[in-house]
């Protein structure tokens, strides 16, 4: 150690290159630790040893007229001291600090915790964003049972007894019901819904009816015996066979982008008159033509019409006062569209490898 | 359904027209052309049909379409006049119609003296180029009527018809007699009943009506003698008796949808003219012409201003009456902005004013209309059955399980286990696609189970998955239906490196149900002890909600019933949502206190068997208001405590809204607990 420094200047050279050299030394083992900065407080500051309390034990042998300046010299000094390891102590410490959270490093690549992180089929998601679509219009959700008598499911809905209409549904029918029109079938549309609604409430009526549907096909890439419907349903004075177009055609917007038409053609529904194929034009090739829409251009979406007079006399509702217009579609057949899934069966499988990427 | 453009052209003056624009107009007024095929004259559209347009299905009905699509004039050459000679009709043969209702009209023909050939080149190459196989004349021409103008006939051998007391050969329509019998042109033999409306002659059916011919009065190479028939049928009986007898043929198609009842004779003129034109022969004089009941002909009233106000675009007066006209509507003016409509007899299928509406609107094109939306409209009304269905999908989701969806039939055996867990008796399909399709659901956890074994088998075993779908069953002849939240759990949960993974049980079940309750805004429900006989006993559950109602039951899956799908310690939950007794949201939210709670413990040791219910009861019944809830916070098995025994920590949490509360009366009340407690059989409290 170097000899006690004979002035206060000696002093504060010395406390100066004392500490530059502690820092400089300890550069290479990561820089002064706070037990290293203890030490040189000691030294310097220390009550009985320290350099500065030395000086001041010198006072008395400081000629009388000099006695105020030495001992402001060494005040000054004393201060600087406490200032330049109070500077070296809050870098050490801040250093330590560094050191120790340093020790709690982990792999950050590795895979985390799993939160199981739930998910929404296909067709909840899909029917979610129709019924969406629909609210912004105004529309309330309706709903009613999947077992239904004929009667609902059909004669009400114009569809005579012995009418050929029904050919085009072939009908599950459940055991244990009656005759004629008290027969028990699973629903092959979610009209019913729409005859029910009728029947519990006047108009306006503004109603979208979803639901599982039932039709006796066999199980295939395009066919299910259970599959889901849309139906809207809309009974008001004045309403027009031109609310029906721009209703769909909203819709279409809505569901499909801003870009998409429609296109209806007249087809024949029991229950409706004049009834409506409506085609969307197709969002996948702009109408250029492509593999989804069959080179047409034009993607047939659903069906639709003016709601028939003996179906809304049928519901309690005056056909001469009232008019209205429901419309139906696939929700499992939009799910393929805009999913681009390629086989109706994968959305009954629930394999978690096609669950998993919903959203 | 396919037709030929040289013979649509027949009945269109002038040059044919081009395939594309046909194709595309018939589109739009109705008769979706899906398709051309071949070209030149003999091309064919492929047509699809609609029900209600039987008028559409023939060439001239097709053509008249077309016309008033294209705007082109229609022409009907019709049938010429038919030489006649020898003996009246009328002394060949007898015709009786016996149900009027039925039959509204026979009309009939005889031919003498033919030899049965081929038809000509011209009409087998038609019928060819619709895909049937030319036989022989006189059957080839009943075919080519039907296709020309929409009209079914049917030629007998009139030689083979048994004579009647009048001594000719008699042609009667009426029902069948139960048990008769009738071998059809198939070769099938065919027990009739009175529900089947059969042509018969004096002894036997030789028919049945609008469907098919019997073999034995049919047209052979020996026949020269032929009586034509062509007749008006009630849609429904022919349809009864098709169906009945498993037949559908291009007559019963067309008599099921509506025939025109005026077109008999025109048929019977068109086909008789082929016939002698190819098989030589007589026709004999007059037609035998039974007209049984006029089928009526509505009027229909058509106001201009209904129309456009119902279309919501306006369409002149002129171009509505210009429209039916071209359709062969009889239009007159019945005041002003009044039509009065006779439609032509073979339109089955309009007879009110917005059948008129349509007509009209198809033919100047959907496309015309205008794109309106309807007035602003307030929804007010929500289904709280579908709400609830949908918050306990958002919950369950959120809270990790994966929503599947799975078909509502199982097959019978695996129902069976669950039956008892629904109400009512198992809910079945009387024409099921096959043995996995028989029978409604009692519980979507069936599905669950089906999935789970899919996803087993692919490596993927570890599942929470759920459904909110509806179970069925039936209460006498009342189907019944209930919406259910189903659970399935399954394989490991905390699958992750850094811990040993723990397979699922119990309690992940009953956890998962508690937050389907809490999601929904209901108070906890409790889990009582129950046996199930698709459940684990000892490991089962029934949910029991607040207000005492059964929601439903969570348990482990026993293992005979786990092992069908191939799995292993599956936990099941099934909760019917109906019965979760949702609380309406809060119209206040209370601030919590400002004053600190205190929480004490308590170590019991009891009996395995005693349920942790029985000792929330002990720790509360009789407890102060400050005591705010009871918490299991430790279960101890081990050395130091019997066997059979238990050690449970409890954590009282007293606290009040009004003050801070004292160390003295919270030990006075834990002290108060701990003697309940110790009142319960063999139980010790640590300390007390
Ligand atoms: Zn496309």
């Amino acid at each position: 150690m170097t000899p006690p420094p004979g002035s206060v200047e000696e002093a504060r050279l010395l406390l100066a290159s004392e500490l530059e050299e502690a820092v400089r030394e300890a550069a290479a083992r990561g820089g002064l630790l706070p037990a290293d900065v203890q030490g040189l407080r000691v030294r310097w500051l220390g009550k009985k040893q320290g350099v500065v309390t030395a000086l001041l034990t010198r006072l008395r042998d400081v000629p009388k007229d000099e006695k105020a300046a030495f001992g402001a010299g060494v005040n000054a000094l004393k201060q600087e001291a406490e200032e330049r390891l109070a500077r070296l102590e809050a870098e050490a410490e801040a250093r330590a600090a560094a050191a120790a959270e340093a020790a709690k490093a982990v792999d950050v690549t590795l895979p985390p915790r799993a939160f199981p992180t739930g998910r929404l089929h296909p067709l909840t998601v899909v029917r979610r964003r129709i019924e969406a679509s629909f609210r912004g219009l105004g529309y309330e959700v309706a709903d009613g049972p999947e077992i239904e008598s004929d009667w609902y499911n059909f004669e009400s809905l114009n569809f005579a007894p012995d009418h050929p209409a029904r050919d085009a549904v072939d009908t599950f029918f459940v055991k244990g019901g009656g005759e004629g029109r008290d027969a028990l079938l699973l629903r092959t549309h979610t009209s019913p819904v729409q005859m029910r609604t009728m029947e519990g409430r006047k108009p306006p009526i503004r109603v979208l009816c979803p639901g599982r549907v039932y039709r006796k096909d066999d199980i295939d890439p395009r066919h299910s015996p259970v599959f889901h419907q849309m139906e809207g349903l809309v009974v008001d004075e004045g309403i027009t066979f031109a609310h029906l177009r721009g209703t769909l055609a909203a819709f279409a917007r809505s569901f499909f982008g801003g870009r998409a038409e429609v296109r209806l053609a007249p087809t024949f529904f029991p229950f409706v008159e004049p009834g409506v194929d409506c085609a969307v034009s197709c969002v996948f090739c702009d109408r250029k033509g492509c593999r989804i829409c069959s080179y047409s251009g034009w993607i047939e979406i659903m069906g639709a019409g003016m709601v028939h007079p003996n179906v809304l006399a049928n519901g309690g509702i005056d056909p001469e006062r009232y008019t209205g217009f429901a419309f139906g579609m696939g929700i499992d057949r939009i799910a393929m569209l805009v999913y681009g899934i390629p086989d109706l069966r994968l959305l009954f499988e629930n394999d978690l490898r096609f669950l998993d990427r919903t959203w | 359904m396919k037709l030929r453009l040289e013979w649509l052209g027949s009945y269109l003056p002038g040059p044919l027209p081009g395939t594309d624009e046909l194709g595309t107009r018939l589109t739009k007024a109705g008769f979706i052309v899906e398709g051309v095929e071949g070209n030149g004259p003999g091309a064919c559209l492929e047509v699809e049909m609609t029900a209600n347009r039987p008028d559409g299905m023939n060439h001239r009905g097709l053509a008249r379409e077309a016309s008033a699509a294209l705007g082109r004039p229609f022409a009907d050459p019709g049938p010429g006049r038919l030489a006649e000679g020898g003996r009246p009709a009328a002394e060949l043969a007898t015709v009786t119609i016996e149900e009027p209702s039925l039959c509204s009209r026979y009309s009939a023909r005889v031919i003498e003296g033919i030899e049965v050939r081929p038809a000509s080149a011209a009409v087998r190459e038609r019928l060819e180029a619709l895909g049937m196989n030319p036989i022989s004349a006189p059957v080839d021409a009943t075919n080519h009527v039907l296709w020309d103008i929409g009209q079914p006939l049917h030629a007998f051998d009139l030689d083979s018809l048994a004579k009647g007391p009048d001594g000719k050969p008699a042609i009667v329509v009426r029902r069948a007699r139960a048990g008769e019998r009738l071998v059809t042109l198939d070769g099938v033999e065919r027990t009739l009943t009175p529900d089947h409306l059969v042509i018969a002659d004096a002894v036997r059916p030789v028919a049945l009506a609008g469907v098919m011919g019997g073999l034995e009065t049919a047209i052979s190479e020996r026949t020269t003698r032929v009586l034509l028939e062509s007749a008006h049928f009630d849609p429904g009986v022919v349809r009864r008796t098709a169906r009945a007898m498993g037949l559908h043929t291009d007559a019963s198609h067309r008599f099921e949808r509506g025939t025109d009842p005026a077109a008999t004779v025109d048929g019977l003129e068109r086909a008789a003219a082929l016939i002698v034109a190819d098989c030589g022969g007589t026709v004999a004089r007059g037609v035998i012409d039974v007209v049984a009941r006029e089928v009526p002909r509505p009027r229909v009233r058509l106001r201009h201003a209904r129309l456009e106000a119902f279309l919501g675009m306006p369409i002149p007066l002129p171009r509505c009456v210009e429209i039916l006209r071209a359709l062969q509507f009889e239009v007159t003016e019945a005041g002003p902005g009044v039509l009065e409509v006779i439609p032509p007899t073979w339109r089955v299928d309009v007879g009110l004013e917005v059948d008129l509406i349509e007509e009209v609107v198809r033919i100047v094109g959907y496309d015309e209309l205008p794109e309106v939306l309807p007035h602003a409209f307030n929804p007010t009304w929500t289904e709280p059955t579908l709400a609830r269905e949908e918050r306990a999908r958002d919950v369950l989701s959120g809270a990790g399980f994966v929503e599947t969806c799975t078909y509502s039939f199982v097959s019978s055996e695996e129902n069976a286990p669950f039956a008892g867990g629904a109400p009512g008796t198992p809910a079945e399909v009387a024409n099921p696609l096959g043995e996995p399709f028989t029978t409604m659901r009692a519980t979507p956890v069936i599905g669950l189970l089906a999935a789970a074994r899919h996803n087993a088998r692919r490596g993927q075993p570890d599942l929470l998955l759920f459904e909110v779908g509806r179970s069925y069953g039936m209460a006498g002849t009342a189907p019944r239906e209930s919406r259910r939240a189903t659970l399935l759990l399954h394989g490991r949960r905390q699958v992750h490196w850094s811990v040993e993974p723990r397979p699922v049980d119990f309690h992940d079940g009953s956890g998962a149900v508690a937050a389907l309750f809490a999601g929904l805004g209901a108070p906890a429900p409790a889990f009582r002890p129950a046996a199930f006989p698709f459940l684990s006993p000892g490991r089962s559950a029934r949910v029991v909600s607040s207000n005492g109602e059964d929601a439903g039951w969570v348990g482990v899956l026993a293992a005979t019933v786990a092992a069908r799908y191939d799995l292993t310690e599956a936990v099941v939950a099934d909760v019917d949502l109906a019965r979760i007794d949702v609380v309406p949201p809060p119209t206040t939210l209370e601030a919590p206190s400002r004053f600190p709670g205190s929480d004490v413990d308590l170590t019991v040791t009891h009996r395995l068997s005693l349920p942790w219910s029985d000792l929330v009861s002990a720790a509360t019944a009789g407890a102060p208001p400050e005591l705010l809830g009871v918490d299991a916070r430790y279960l101890y098995r081990g050395p130091g405590v019997p066997d059979g025994f238990v050690k449970t920590t409890l954590t009282l949490r007293f606290g009040s809204a009004e003050r801070s509360l004292s160390r003295e009366e919270v030990n006075g009340w834990r002290d108060e607990a701990a003697r309940r407690l110790l009142a319960l059989p063999e139980s010790r409290v640590d300390g007390f």
